[in-house]
């Protein structure tokens, strides 16, 4: 009942005239960010993180969650007419949606991927407005044992689950993301590490200044380097769905949903791998499995339900852990951090009303989402047709200028630059990018923890592996590490079906 | 990428990968102790990163490992017509030149431009050269390549002003 009470006053706070203006230029800005190949929501985030650093903390951050929303529901608009990913979230729409605008009904797909973006990041708020809580209240208990083993299990979990071809690039990148921490003064004694004598290294590197060049830069180095896509050829249909439409499908969105929303509580894993997922438990679960691939309304509706309720689910961890749900959220802690909030279990203590807050602007995105996708079909299918060309300068002179803003430095162009070329070349052999960069929030977690935790008990590593929370988390830490190795997770698998075997007899008998 | 063109990327990354972390360990396990300041030994600043160290020299290792094992299969199987261009350039006719030509325009604007003229002069110079130099139609007629050209220099010019406005002005930003 607080929580609702919260939840009202912080939409009665809210609710302004500035508040729908902001919500409707950034959910447009976002959905073109998304609908445009190469532009990504990361990018999106990263880059208007630089541009509304100057407003309101609220104002600001609900610029950038509508962002954010906009842009994973955008790349739906490129799946379905181009059959490429706008976002890397719509991957698994380009399945069913392209095959649907091919047989002329791409009105139809657009709706439907619309109402299913809107259902899934509502699914996801309400799991926000009932789990932020109750997950804060569960992290109060954590200690520095414990935050160090969640560190770890972020950057492995992510590694493995973001991995394409093998989880060990994985893994390799979530350590160079948390190498690329270490560089600079630490936290504790102040002692300066791997600077090679540059002083602008004393302070770190930037987080913004590497997300705008890996998500930036890398982006527009790698849209110039592919294919040109061609838009497909289609008089857009009906696009505003049937009731009947969306309510034939409500089992599958409801567990789209909750599946996104899981996915996006488990620490740097993002919305393609929510929309996959989502996507692989509709067609087990349906009657016609064979028509998925070929334009199927269930599939669709699985894809974009799951990858959109990932967005208010990576803000859980977000917010109560500082602990970035998906690649764009951990963007959102360090525009938080520059606006004054500080993420963290400690903030339905200090700040209780903030988390209502983002409940609110998720419900302004929502909105937003539906009108602009149910009523500018057309329009942006103008905005799909800018020549990359065009577009790619001026995301780069973004990209130059939004770090350079910050702090005015010319070294953080420097840093984008790097972090951009080097993101190229990682992303061209197989090495995901949300591990690095949560490697590179974690790593002041980390080590932190590590040191404190060591000093607390004069060296003693016991209560790193005997308190509840921390055994969990190593034990799923060793898990998922082992699992990843091909031998063991087939005889596990092995096991698991000899067990499940032996129980299904005994239960027969 | 081919797999064997793959294997021995990941080889070659491998063998970098592994270096840096050496140096790592290396500049770990030399970082002052501050036993002067009577710290406690595991709260010496090189602790996680020489772990870390470690940690990449071994994954560094499995990918060599991997590699070789990648390149031994590949060896066996005969080379098909796909497999050794590099897939994605097969069917991509120009990407390599497209890749080192808009990365060498990015950089000439960001490290040679930018601080040596005026902001936006710099901004439009790069922008109208960008896409003039990608919509350049070698047998288009003279009458359309001004076109284009006169399009990428007002898209060049807008965007230099609107950019040079928005942050001096309305974000405060001292301009480079």
């Amino acid at each position: 009942m607080q929580g609702l009470q919260l939840f009202f006053d912080a939409l009665w706070t809210l609710l302004s005239w500035q508040t729908l203006f902001n919500t409707a230029w950034a959910v447009l800005l976002g959905i073109i960010v998304g609908a445009l190949p190469g532009l990504t929501a990361t990018m999106g985030v990263a880059l208007l993180t630089t541009l509304t650093y100057k407003m309101a903390p609220d104002q600001a951050i609900l610029t950038l969650i509508c962002m954010y929303v906009g842009a994973i529901y955008g790349g739906s608009r490129t799946a379905i007419l181009l059959n490429i990913p706008g976002t890397p979230a719509s991957a698994a729409s380009t399945l069913d949606g392209y095959p649907l605008a091919r047989a002329g009904r791409a009105g139809e797909a657009m709706g439907i991927a619309t109402t299913s973006s809107a259902i899934g990041t509502l699914i996801g708020t309400l799991a926000l407005a009932a789990l932020a809580p109750l997950l804060a209240t569960v992290a109060l208990d954590f200690h520095s044992y414990e935050f160090f083993w969640l560190a770890v299990f972020g950057v492995i979990i992510s590694g493995q689950l973001t991995a394409t071809s093998h989880p060990l690039k994985g893994y390799i990148a979530g350590i160079l993301g948390l190498l690329v921490a270490m560089v600079g003064m630490e936290g504790i004694h102040a002692h300066v590490r791997f600077t090679l004598g540059l002083r602008e290294l004393n302070g770190g590197i930037g987080l913004i200044p590497a997300m705008v060049g890996a998500f930036g830069f890398a982006e527009v180095l790698n849209v110039m380097y592919l294919k040109r896509a061609e838009i497909v050829r289609n008089t857009v249909d009906r696009v505003v769905p049937r009731f009947a439409d969306i309510w034939r499908y409500k089992i599958t969105a409801l567990r789209s949903g909750v599946i996104g929303t899981f996915i996006g509580i488990i620490p740097g894993v993002g919305e393609d791998i929510g929309a996959w997922a989502s996507y692989a438990a509709a067609r087990r679960a349906s009657k016609t499995p064979e028509e998925f691939g070929k334009g199927s309304i269930d599939g669709l509706t699985a894809a974009e339900t799951g990858d959109n309720a990932v967005v208010p689910g990576a803000l859980i961890p977000t917010l109560t852990l500082a602990v970035p749900g998906s690649a764009p959220a951990a963007v959102l802690i360090a525009a938080l951090f520059i606006h004054g909030v500080r993420p963290g279990p400690m903030i339905m203590i200090e700040q209780p009303m903030f988390v209502y807050s983002i409940v609110a602007m998720l419900c302004f995105a929502t909105i937003g989402i539906l009108v602009f996708g149910l009523a500018l079909t057309r329009p942006l299918l103008y905005v799909l047709r800018i020549p990359r060309e065009r577009l790619m300068p001026i995301v780069f002179v973004l990209c130059v200028i939004g770090p350079f803003a910050l702090t005015q430095r010319m070294f953080d162009v420097w840093v984008m630059l790097f972090f951009g070329i080097a993101g190229f070349l990682l992303r061209r052999m197989d090495y995901p990018m949300a591990p690095l960069v949560l490697g590179i929030i974690l790593g002041d977690l980390m080590v932190k923890n590590l040191r404190r935790g060591l000093i607390l008990r004069d060296g003693d590593l016991s209560p790193f592996f005997v308190r509840p929370i921390s055994l969990v988390f190593c034990l799923l830490v060793v898990a998922t590490v082992l699992l990843s190795i091909g031998p063991v997770r087939n005889k596990a698998g092995a096991l698991g079906r000899r067990i499940w075997s032996i129980t299904q007899s005994s239960g027969t008998r | 990428m081919s797999n064997r063109r793959s294997a021995r990327a990941d080889l070659a990354t491998g063998a970098v990968l592994f270096a840096l972390s050496i140096a790592i360990v290396y500049s770990a396990w030399s970082m002052d102790r501050l036993e002067a300041r009577g710290i406690h030994p595991l709260s010496a600043p090189g602790l996680l990163p020489g772990i870390l160290g470690l940690a990449l020299a071994f994954c560094s290792v499995l990918l060599i490992v991997q590699a070789l094992r990648g390149l031994r299969t590949a060896s066996f199987l005969p080379e098909h017509p796909g497999s050794s261009g590099g897939g994605l350039d097969e069917d991509n006719p120009g990407a390599g030149f497209r890749l080192v030509s808009a990365a060498a325009i990015c950089l000439v604007y960001a490290l040679g431009l930018i601080g040596r003229m005026p902001y936006w002069l710099a901004t439009a110079l790069f922008v109208t050269f960008f896409i003039a130099f990608f919509e350049w139609e070698s047998g288009a007629s003279l009458s359309r390549r001004a076109i284009r050209l006169a399009w990428a220099m007002s898209l060049g010019l807008a965007t230099a002003l609107a950019v040079s406005y928005a942050f001096r002005e309305l974000f405060l930003v001292r301009l480079p």
